[in-house]
């Protein structure tokens, strides 16, 4: 297995099967992972932890949903890379924060790897 | 006198007068004598009823109103010829006689004169006749027929009548406005019910009938219409108009149409309006493009997650077979969920309905080995794919490797509301009977499904416990994000 150069990201996803996948998927490739149920526990994380993406959907329970977090997140560290997934919204590109990526649930391995190395992620 | 050859001519010239109530023609006095002449020389029809005992005289064109009754009326008495009708008849004679002349614009007749049955009209004017002195001596009756103009006065009518027909059954609503004030001269029910039922419009101005428009423009519009010809057309147009039960404003979406009508000269003198309230029409559009947004949402929510088993399923199988059939069962359970997500109806399945589903598949009826129990309680889509799945790898582990891979074991799964608040969904799976269990070394990928919780909850607790006499499994979830339709 490869050991990422990167720091880790994080997966917010309220869907445990879609999360713990998508959190399988990114450790094999060798991305070190964390994992948040919703938007109030992935800015725990993000208080506490350095991360170098934010991979989140929107349509989730809590305070805010996804893209709200995408927003606070570019608006206070705005070197974390942010991709945004969901296959409720197809959002105009003025709600979500600049250079932001946005893919259509459900993702495709090879697309999410391509989104990850276009923002200099690459394993 | 000499007189053309017809009919009535002859029968007056060989009729016996002298045993009539006229006596003989050389006695009657010179008004009869004329009126008789210029009578049977006309070709309108005329009738002469002279003396008190209303002997009666006329020609031929009169004889085609007489049907089958001439010739016998000639010569004969007023009321024997009008017998069948002459409640109607008798005022108006008895009122020549008294000196008042009487006109009748349309008198209707069926005339045999063309071989067949034919509807006519005739206008009458009853005058009275008399001497020198002013005593009425009889009455003259002139008639004109009317029968063409009736005619085109009915076909004309029949038209505005089935156009009126069109605008009463047409599903939008109409009015007629004249004059540049644009006085309403007629509208249709549908017109009514879009402005408010129970309005008086008809004979008032728009801005008397319908004052809340002219602050909206509409005034202009009109005016602008009728001024220039030029039709308005608009689509979906909000107008806030004062029809509810107590005369309220409300917000209404119409299609709306002016278009100027033209007198024969092509002079416009008013405008039709064709309305039709569109609200309720767009907010259903806008409702189906909702649920067809909204099933989208769902079909690809549910691909990411038949990803996600597809996914977890090949990544831990030992070998492509065991990947194989465990893929098609979860798929296939996945599949029934859905069955029973759709038979509820308005988007929810119960609980009892997933359960039923799972002990079809892994209990035999005739040697029922799971024992279930709980209330028929309704689950959202979202958790239900969940639950099922959850079910059927628990189901599925159990009849390899626990309590019901032995003929003694079984097992028990209930469920319940539960929690201090009544606020959690809990449920309980309890083996008994089978192999002594422990945790495997391994995780597979069934107790990584299980691992995964019920979707859509905000926050869901589970527990696994290898115990010594079998498995023990349980959920809490918050019970309004288990029961919420996502």
């Amino acid at each position: 297995m490869a050991v990422s150069t990167t720091g880790p990201l994080l997966i917010v996803e309220d869907d445990g099967l879609i999360r713990m996948d998508l959190a399988d998927t990114l450790q094999d490739a060798g991305y070190a992972v964390l994992e948040a149920a919703n938007a109030d526990e992935a800015w725990a994380i993000l208080l506490e932890t350095d991360v170098s993406a934010l991979i989140t959907d929107i349509d989730m329970p809590g305070s805010m949903d996804g893209l709200e977090l995408a927003r606070r997140v570019c608006d206070r560290w705005p070197d974390c890379q942010i991709i945004v997934i969901s296959g409720r919204y197809n959002p105009e590109a003025s709600t979500l924060p600049p250079d932001a990526i946005f893919l259509t649930k459900p993702v495709g391995e090879t697309e999410l790897f391509k989104a990850l190395e276009a923002r200099g992620l690459a394993v | 006198m000499q007189f053309p050859p017809s009919g009535c001519a002859t029968i007056f010239q060989g009729f016996d007068w002298a045993t009539s109530p006229l006596g003989p023609q050389s006695g009657w006095p010179p008004e009869l004598k004329t009126l008789t002449s210029v009578m049977l020389g006309s070709l309108q029809p005329m009738l002469i009823v002279w003396g008190p005992e209303q002997t009666t005289l006329y020609n031929d064109g009169y004889a085609a109103m007489c049907g089958n009754r001439h010739p016998a009326a000639f010569g004969g008495s007023f009321q024997s010829l009008w017998h069948d009708i002459w409640d109607q008849v008798e005022p108006i004679i008895s009122a020549a006689y008294a000196g008042q002349g009487t006109s009748m614009d349309d008198i209707e007749f069926t005339m045999h004169r063309n071989g067949y049955p034919e509807e006519t009209h005739f206008a009458f004017s009853y005058t009275p006749v008399r001497d020198p002195w002013g005593s009425v001596l009889g009455m003259f009756c002139a008639c004109t027929e009317t029968t063409s103009e009736v005619r085109a006065r009915r076909v004309q009518d029949d038209l505005k009548e089935r156009f009126m027909q069109v605008f009463e059954l047409s599903q939008g609503g109409i009015a007629m406005l004249v004059g540049k004030d644009h006085v309403f001269e007629y509208a249709n029910e549908e017109y009514y019910s879009m402005i408010g039922v129970g309005r008086e419009i008809i004979g008032k101005t728009v801005a008397e009938a319908v004052p809340e428009v002219i602050r909206q423009g509409f005034i202009g519009i009109l005016d602008g219409v009728f001024a220039t010809g030029d039709p308005f057309v608009a689509k979906n147009l909000p107008v806030k108009l004062n029809r509810g039960p107590e005369g309220e404003e409300q917000n209404r979406l119409i299609d709306l149409v002016y278009q100027p009508t033209r007198s024969a000269e092509g002079c416009i003198t008013g405008i039709l309006v064709q309305a039709r309230d569109v609200t309720v029409l767009r907010a259903e559009e806008k409702h189906r493009e909702l649920l067809a947004y909204e099933l989208g949402h769902r079909l690809k929510n549910q691909l990411a997650m038949v990803q996600a088993i597809a996914s977890q399923t090949l990544r831990y199988a030992p070998d492509m077979q065991t990947a194989r059939t465990n893929l098609s069962d979860r798929i296939a359970v996945l599949s029934r969920s859905h069955d029973a997500i759709i038979e509820g109806g308005t988007g929810h399945s119960r609980v009892g309905d997933l359960v039923g589903q799972m002990t079809a598949i892994h209990d035999n009826p005739d040697h029922p080995r799971i024992f279930v129990a709980g209330p028929n309680m309704t689950v959202g889509s979202r958790p239900a794919l969940s639950l099922s799945l959850i079910l059927h790898e628990l189901a599925t582990n159990a009849v390899k490797y626990g309590a019901l891979s032995r003929p003694d074991g079984s097992v028990t799964l209930t469920w319940r509301v539960g929690g201090p608040y009544r606020d959690r969904f809990k449920l309980d799976w309890k083996e008994t009977g089978g192999p002594r269990v422990a945790k495997p070394e391994k995780e597979g990928t069934g107790s990584r499904l299980i691992r995964a919780g019920l979707n859509g909850t905000a926050e869901c607790q589970l527990s696994i416990n290898y115990e010594a006499d079998g498995l023990r499994f349980s959920i809490s979830a918050d019970l309004a994000g288990f029961q919420k339709e996502h």
